[in-house]
């Protein structure tokens, strides 16, 4: 079984590796995007389905850190280096501060509240002409040229959403994300075993709010431009969908749910102008049908089939 | 009256009352939301494409009517009529599956049929621009605030949130529905326990909830230009209400509206460009002192 | 060890604890009594932090404890269960425990190593003593409901208590399953040498296990004393025991 994941894992990244080689570029374009979003949907799943902390509006992070890159970038002669770690670490203190502000309230409460002052952020980057472009953003940002040429762009994207990913992996994996876990199964109890709750929520919100910001920096990177709907909370929902349609509580389910979703709509949209309303049904299905998502619905098959012949014995 | 002109001057003061018609709408609507958040507990995304789509079928009415003087009543009574019916049917085929599920599931259906309302109504109605009139009677100005013009249908919508304000208290604190929903809001299973199909309970106060949007399409549609997308904003705005106001609370979402519009129009005054930036920051400072809204939460 | 003085709690209006006392000795077992809707929960609540009382104060070792959060509580080895069960239903019974543990080593903020490494072998030894190693593996939400209530018993002993609060610990359990609790607790206060607070329904098993007893009857304190104190009483017997001839017996 074990060796089985480690073939798995090898085979898929030589293939990810190889891909430039062979693909054309408007699907190497589209593999950045879906490898981003994957993050983007990772790093919300930190927090969703590991910390059960409703994060309705987590584009702001991934906005917020693309605009941070993208500022950096054009108004700076910093290294572009500091760009693309300064970017995530504003998305990260943002989360942090965010986090502080809504904490104190219960779960449908905290999901409101932060929606509507994600949505302040929005606002501000929209009316904040002369600093952030307005509602036309900015464009033709100037990249390293090193990753200026779309494979650049692309094994950069690779590379470091496959760090990322494995950070969180790890971060899942410590006691910190046991008792993050812990903290999304029961609240109450995990306070009565000496967890201060809320701080670790807040650091989970932290983490979560970085490697969005990643994710932000690396749209910067593959895309050259930035834009205020980044930061619009219709795409937050949307990235609430991918990790749903995953599976939420399977690490890789956001991934894939990103990778469906991207794709889809890549399609979709060169037939129709109604890719909302494909998205929407879509997600209806999924709701009353694989409520688990694509992953976790497999998952579950297989843990009967486990816990079967557990019993038997 | 010269004592409140000489500390704010009446165009200034025009300009907030102007601002408070206008959350006067915000209100009804809001009220819509907390209600459904209240009994329900579901914040009700797609309540802001109700609010579109009541917006858009009053421009259809008023069309039919040919714009004569019963138009805009007969959109004032069949848009909201439409809307409860597009939610009747939502709430009755989808909603009602998933109470025992989780909060999020809900959420994301509310979600998923704000993207379908959404493009169903560019379908419909498609892509353009769209005004109503003024009805005739509310057409004009009246010297108010030191002789400056004040529109005539602002004086209407300064009415028109009590109004519904009263109503809605009336049908939650006096009638057996509303009392039985407030019930429901605190103990489910002890209503369901007493005899009474509290699905059906639900499925009222989640109609009469989304009427409400209806109605505020309705109201909203003669000030502004009907398009798409009005929906986008107006649905933050309406949470920052209800969570300041504390949810499922009638008069806390008339409050919250008020501090709402208030902090609105004077941010804009005072500020231009991030004027709407105060209401925001209204929402921290109060929910730094009072965590869960200003007034009680549930019923 | 532990002195509850004149607390009170009331929900709107509702007096759910009106002025309740409570003295707890080192090694003791004592056990709350009284009908439903005493107060008894409440009075867990409020000792542990989860809820804030209005008036009154908690000592422990003679230290203030009154109106701390939970987690601070916990931290001065003050253990508790819950009556509904209380449990990390996705993860499974090992987790459960370990996760109380690395709380209580301070290791949660640990972010990088991976945590199977951490204090298993002390994990194990709780779940051996409690009689669930053989479940260790299993996903929490496919336990029996009797295991379950051990888990918590268990998720407490993870915070190495010197304090125990168990809620209803045999509430809902099969007989046999009860008389494993049972032995179970007293066990745990024989060799363990833990100080035990709970409260049951079930009058067999207070008077097998308790040391001493206090009743509470609408959110106050009736009486505190030995069980035969206690069944001798003549207000616990009108208000509680329901006839005279308890006493007799």
């Amino acid at each position: 079984m074990r060796k089985n994941t480690l073939l798995f894992l090898i085979a898929g990244i030589i293939l990810l590796l190889l891909f430039p080689v062979f693909l054309p570029r408007f699907y190497v374009y589209l593999l950045s995007i879906i490898l981003l979003y994957g993050l983007l949907a990772t790093s919300l799943n930190i927090v969703l389905g590991y910390g059960g902390i409703f994060q309705f509006h987590h584009a702001v992070f991934y906005g917020v850190g693309a605009y941070g890159t993208a500022l950096m970038l054009t108004k700076t002669a910093m290294p572009a280096i500091l760009a693309f770690i300064v970017g995530p670490l504003v998305a990260s203190a943002l989360g942090f501060i965010l986090g502080i502000i809504c904490i104190r309230l219960s779960k449908l409460y905290f999901g409101m509240l932060q929606i509507s002052l994600g949505s302040l952020v929005w606002a501000i980057v929209y009316r904040w002409y002369s600093f952030t472009g307005g509602d036309d953003g900015i464009h033709g940002i100037p990249i390293p040229e090193m990753l200026s040429s779309y494979i650049g762009a692309y094994y950069y994207t690779l590379i470091i959403t496959a760090v990322c990913i494995f950070l969180i992996f790890k971060i899942i994996n410590s006691p910190f994300g046991s008792a993050l876990q812990g903290i999304r199964d029961n609240p109450v109890r995990s306070e009565m075993i000496g967890i201060n709750v809320k701080r670790h929520q807040i650091l989970a919100l932290t983490i979560a709010g970085f490697f969005a910001g990643v994710a932000g920096s690396l749209f910067v990177v593959v895309d050259n431009t930035v834009f205020p709907d980044m930061l619009f909370w219709t795409l937050s929902l949307e990235i609430l969908i991918m990790c749903l349609l995953g599976g939420w509580f399977s690490f890789m389910g956001p991934m894939l749910g990103a990778g469906v979703i991207v794709a889809l709509r890549t399609f979709v949209s060169t037939y129709t102008v109604y890719w909302a309303l494909v998205l929407g049904v879509l997600m209806i299905f999924v709701i009353f049908f694989l409520p688990n998502g694509i992953l976790g619905y497999f998952e579950e098959r297989f843990k009967k089939v486990f816990m079967g012949s557990e019993i038997k014995e | 009256m010269d004592i409140i002109y000489s500390l704010i001057p009446p165009g200034i003061l025009s300009q907030i009352f102007v601002g408070l018609s206008r959350t006067t709408i915000l209100f009804i609507v809001a009220s819509g939301l907390s209600l459904i958040l209240g009994v329900l507990r579901i914040p009700n995304v797609a309540h802001g494409s109700l609010y579109m789509i009541g917006a858009f079928t009053a421009f259809t009415v008023t069309k039919i009517f040919g714009e004569g003087q019963a138009a805009f009543w007969m959109a004032l009574i069949i848009a909201p009529l439409f809307v409860a019916l597009i939610s009747l049917i939502a709430e009755r085929g989808m909603f009602q599956f998933l109470y025992e599920r989780e909060h999020l599931m809900l959420l994301l259906l509310t979600f998923a049929f704000s993207l379908v309302f959404g493009d169903l109504v560019k379908l419909v109605w498609g892509g353009e621009y769209k005004s109503v009139p003024v009805p005739a009677i509310f057409q004009g100005f009246v010297p108010l605030f030191g002789g400056l013009p004040f529109p005539i249908y602002n004086i209407f919508l300064l009415v028109a949130g009590p109004v519904v304000a009263v109503l809605l208290w009336l049908l939650t604190n006096k009638t057996k529905i509303g009392k039985i929903a407030r019930a429901a809001a605190v103990d489910r299973e002890m209503v369901g326990a007493v005899g009474i199909n509290v699905s059906w309970v639900f499925a009222i106060v989640f109609v009469i909830g989304c009427l409400l949007a209806g109605l505020g399409g309705v109201l909203v549609a003669p000030t502004v230009s009907v398009t798409l997308g009005m929906d986008h904003n107006l649905i933050i705005e309406a949470f920052l209400i209800v969570i300041m106001g504390g949810l499922g609370n009638i008069w806390g979402a008339m409050l919250g509206a008020l501090i709402f519009g208030i902090t609105q129009s004077l941010g804009i005054l005072v500020w231009p460009q991030f004027g709407i930036v105060f209401p925001y920051l209204a929402v921290v400072v109060v929910l730094l002192f009072r965590p869960t809204g200003l007034l009680k939460s549930t019923w | 060890m532990l002195e509850v003085v004149g607390i009170s709690k009331s929900f709107d209006g509702f007096k759910a604890v009106n002025n309740a006392h409570l003295s707890v000795e080192k090694g003791e077992i004592v056990a709350v009594i009284g009908p439903n809707g005493a107060g008894k929960t409440t009075l867990f609540n409020l000792i542990t932090g989860i809820i804030k009382p209005d008036s009154g104060r908690v000592l422990f070792n003679n230290e203030d404890i009154t109106g701390l959060p939970p987690y601070k509580i916990c931290r001065k080895h003050i253990s508790r269960s819950f009556q509904i069960v209380n449990v990390f239903q996705r993860l499974t019974v090992f987790e459960n425990v370990q996760i109380s543990i690395l709380s209580r080593e301070k290791k949660t903020w640990n972010l990088f190593s991976p945590s199977k490494s951490f204090v298993v072998k002390e994990t194990e030894t709780i779940l051996e003593n409690v009689g669930l190693i053989n479940k260790k593996e299993r996903i929490t939400a496919f336990l029996s409901h009797g295991d379950r209530k051990v888990l918590e018993i268990a998720m407490a002993l993870g915070g190495s208590p010197e304090f125990l609060i168990l809620d209803e610990p045999t509430a809902g359990m099969a007989p046999e399953e009860t008389s494993h609790c049972i032995e179970l607790i007293k066990t745990l206060s024989k060799t363990m040498g833990l100080t035990i607070l709970f409260c049951e329904h079930d009058m067999e098993i207070v008077f097998r296990i308790a040391n001493r007893i206090m009743v509470m009857v609408r959110g106050s304190t009736v009486i505190q004393g030995s069980c035969n104190e206690v069944r001798c009483n003549e207000a616990v017997q009108n208000a509680y025991l329901g006839g005279s001839d308890v006493c007799l017996m």
